[in-house]
């Protein structure tokens, strides 16, 4: 049992570990704060800055104004889309860094990993000292880029909501990283790809289609995605009038509003076709006109990121959907076959992935396709 | 109970402060860039004797601006988780209360998720902004806790077995509420949620949180270890420890809104991190016996040493991405309880 002389002793064990221990909190700080000067002085002064323009200054898609630094040499990227931007840009050499999930074109496998779009590795992206990091709202987490804040490495973050959006913002992007012409080059040619088809689809009726992101759960698209704008593009309207991004959908209510057309992302495990296999097995499916009629279309998952490579995923689902679209012109279509003025690009979009990896991340929960 | 001596406790406290040094040079070490033992020593003096500018620079930013502050949060989060777990088990005389068992967790996810609903809609600085999050998991924390107690109480007197059904209902009442907001909610940054849930230590906190976690700490774990030879008392009984003069009702209350706040400080800035407040206490009492006068501050050093070992392990297992430091201690914590359990009924 304690007496007073145990608790006298105690205090002053309590006061001896305090003291040691009340060392270390006021010791860190300053280890910090001598650090952040350290970085600060690495920087030149500002005075030089204006003789030659060592930084620019942007506005990124969320509003933050980003100093990049000129011209940018090292870029990590934390998403695939954006990833897949640098190439269509031609800056493959530049980017040092990118995620697990970044697996097109196939080199971007090669390069650099620094973890997943949502758990990257901070000391990882550190190391490779990159001039600027591209981050997008809808993928990366807010807390990463707070954090790449605090260690002074500059983060640019896209947005982008409709496919005129993933244009703009591509041409945004290359004006960032120091490539304008690139960037205005690839804006010109997606628009052309997609004024092509506008024309082509003019006076066809829109199919109503279940875009189908996820099967079990089944999970589609909401109103206010890009995938719900790239398939208006492709002459196809969502039946899914849902707020979420992400709504996940009952049979009960997709057996009401009976689609035309089922629309398939390829996946890695099984390609869309298994899937489709899989889903009109399943009791309730069979009730479906687009089951039993088989009317479905497997696209590349190049719709699933909001990139360049996405126009070709659109022009794919429009053949699927509107065939006839695409042969009542044969004089036309003859002449729309000619190469594309810019090679580069052209080629970019007529690469299809057959066998692409899964790129969900499983801590992604509420967006199960990889943006 | 052996007598107490100073020099027994500060012996039992150096092993366990040179276990945590070796165990934070290694977690210095390991990581997505490799150290040397002997340019980190050099660095490591260097800071000592403020000559910072001599580091060599490749390795400053991320020695010293990203590992060594995660490693000083997990050293904090887990003294501060565990020495509440140690406090909650001796006040409610139950091995199984903890921080995660009481709700106080879940109650602060439910204040995050609010704090990032809401930040949009607040213009406001992005300096404040940032401090949104733990002030908001702090709230929500705080509530759950007072709501918890409340409930628990019995006759005016808090009954330990309503008091852990009260919390095990809130808490799973509060993951409804959460599941509810994540799938129903749209365009907000809200994937970063089943992260924080499970816990991490990845993403610093604003300076001032640290300061604050860090004297919440002492403050709140100080005024626990005052009440330690009362809480050895209550071990007996609650009657017998009024027969000995113990102001039960006081110490019951002081212990709790204390142990409450380390608790909240911790799931502010780290997310759930469950079974160190639980099991740390546990392992501690085997080596060093039921004394809280020892158990206190052994558990605190405990506490730090198994987050950061943990915190180690997340951030290297499947390097270069991170697992939740929390995904890290359950899979851990979970088979050594049941191996605890299993090995006092035997």
């Amino acid at each position: 049992m304690p007496t007073p002389n145990d608790a006298r002793k105690n205090t002053a064990a309590g006061s001896a570990i305090a003291a040691l221990l009340l060392y270390a909190i006021l010791a860190c700080p300053a280890v910090r704060v001598q650090a952040q000067t350290l970085i600060q002085t690495q920087t030149p002064p500002s005075g030089t800055a204006v003789a030659t323009p060592l930084y620019k200054e942007f506005v990124d898609e969320v509003g933050r104004t980003v100093r990049v630094p000129q011209p940018v040499q090292r870029i990590v990227s934390l998403a695939p889309s954006l990833t897949e931007t640098v190439y269509a840009l031609g800056l493959q050499d530049r980017l040092v860094g990118d995620t697990d999930y970044c697996d097109y074109p196939p080199d971007a496998q090669k390069k650099t990993k620094v973890g997943g779009a949502i758990n990257p590795s901070l000391e990882e992206i550190a190391s490779l000292r990159p001039d600027l990091v591209l981050v997008t709202k809808s993928l990366n987490r807010i807390e990463t880029v707070h954090s790449l804040d605090s260690l002074g490495i500059p983060s640019y973050a896209t947005d982008p909501h409709t496919v005129n959006e993933i244009i703009s913002s591509t041409e945004r992007l290359a004006e960032v990283l120091g490539v304008p012409e690139a960037g205005a080059t690839l804006g010109v040619d997606l628009e052309h790809h997609l004024a092509d088809l506008h024309q082509r689809l003019n006076g066809v009726p829109p199919l109503r289609v279940l875009f189908i992101v996820w099967s079990d759960p089944l999970v589609s698209v909401g109103k206010g995605t890009f995938i719900a704008d790239a398939l208006k593009l492709a002459g196809a309207i969502s039946i899914v009038d849902a707020a979420q991004d992400w709504p996940q959908m009952s049979l009960e209510e997709v057996v009401r509003l009976q689609p035309d057309f089922l629309v398939f992302a390829e996946t890695h495990s099984d390609n869309g076709r298994t899937q489709f296999d899989v889903l009109a097995e399943r009791p309730g499916w069979r009730g479906l006109d687009a089951v039993r009629n088989r009317r479905f279309a497997v696209i590349s998952d190049a719709v699933n990121r909001p990139a360049p490579r996405i126009v070709s995923a659109i022009e794919d689902l429009a053949r699927q959907l509107h065939p006839e679209a695409f042969s009542a012109h044969p004089e036309d279509e003859k002449e729309k076959k000619a190469p594309p003025p810019a090679p580069q690009h052209g080629q970019l979009l007529s690469l299809r992935m057959v066998d692409s990896p899964v790129s969900g991340n499983f801590f992604t929960e509420d967006c199960p396709c990889a943006l | 109970m052996r007598p107490l001596t100073l020099g027994r406790l500060l012996g039992h406290c150096a092993i366990l402060a040179a276990v945590l040094f070796v165990v934070v040079v290694i977690a210095l070490k390991l990581g997505a860039v490799p150290v040397s033992l002997y340019g980190l020593g050099r660095d490591l003096l260097r800071v000592l004797f403020r000559q910072t500018s001599q580091l060599s620079s490749e390795y400053q930013l991320i020695i010293f601006d990203i590992r060594l502050p995660r490693i000083l949060l997990g050293i904090f989060v887990g003294a501060s988780l565990s020495v509440a777990g140690a406090s909650f088990q001796a006040l409610l005389r139950n091995p199984l209360a903890d921080p995660y068992v009481l709700g106080v967790s879940s109650g602060a996810a439910v204040g995050a998720i609010i704090a990032l609903i809401v930040e949009p809609h607040l213009a406001l600085a992005p300096a404040v902004a940032a401090l949104l999050t733990p002030v908001g998991a702090f709230l929500g924390a705080a509530i759950t806790v007072t709501a918890v107690y409340f409930l628990g109480l019995r006759e005016g007197r808090i009954d330990s077995s309503t008091l852990l059904l009260a919390g095990i209902i809130s808490a799973s009442f509060l993951q409804a509420i959460i599941m509810f907001f994540m799938s129903t909610l749209t365009g907000g940054n809200y994937r970063g949620i089943a992260f924080w849930m499970m816990g991490e230590l990845q993403t610093p906190p604003p300076q001032i949180v640290s300061l604050i976690l860090r004297f919440g700490f002492f403050l709140a774990a100080g005024v626990i270890y005052t009440t330690a030879p009362d809480l050895n008392l209550l071990l007996a009984g609650e009657k017998e420890a009024m027969h000995l003069g113990v102001d039960v009702r006081r110490v019951r209350l002081v212990v709790y809104i204390a142990a409450s706040l380390l608790t909240g400080l911790a799931v502010s800035v780290s997310g759930a991190i469950g079974y160190v407040g639980l099991l740390v206490p546990h392992v501690m009492r085997l080596i060093f016996g039921s004394d809280h006068r020892v158990l206190l501050p052994t558990t605190a050093l405990g506490g730090a040493i198994a987050v950061v070992i943990a915190d180690t392990l997340a951030r290297t297992v499947v390097s270069p991405a991170e697992l939740p430091v929390g995904a890290m201690t359950a899979i851990a914590g979970a088979p050594l309880f049941l191996y605890l359990m299993r090995r006092r009924l035997a």
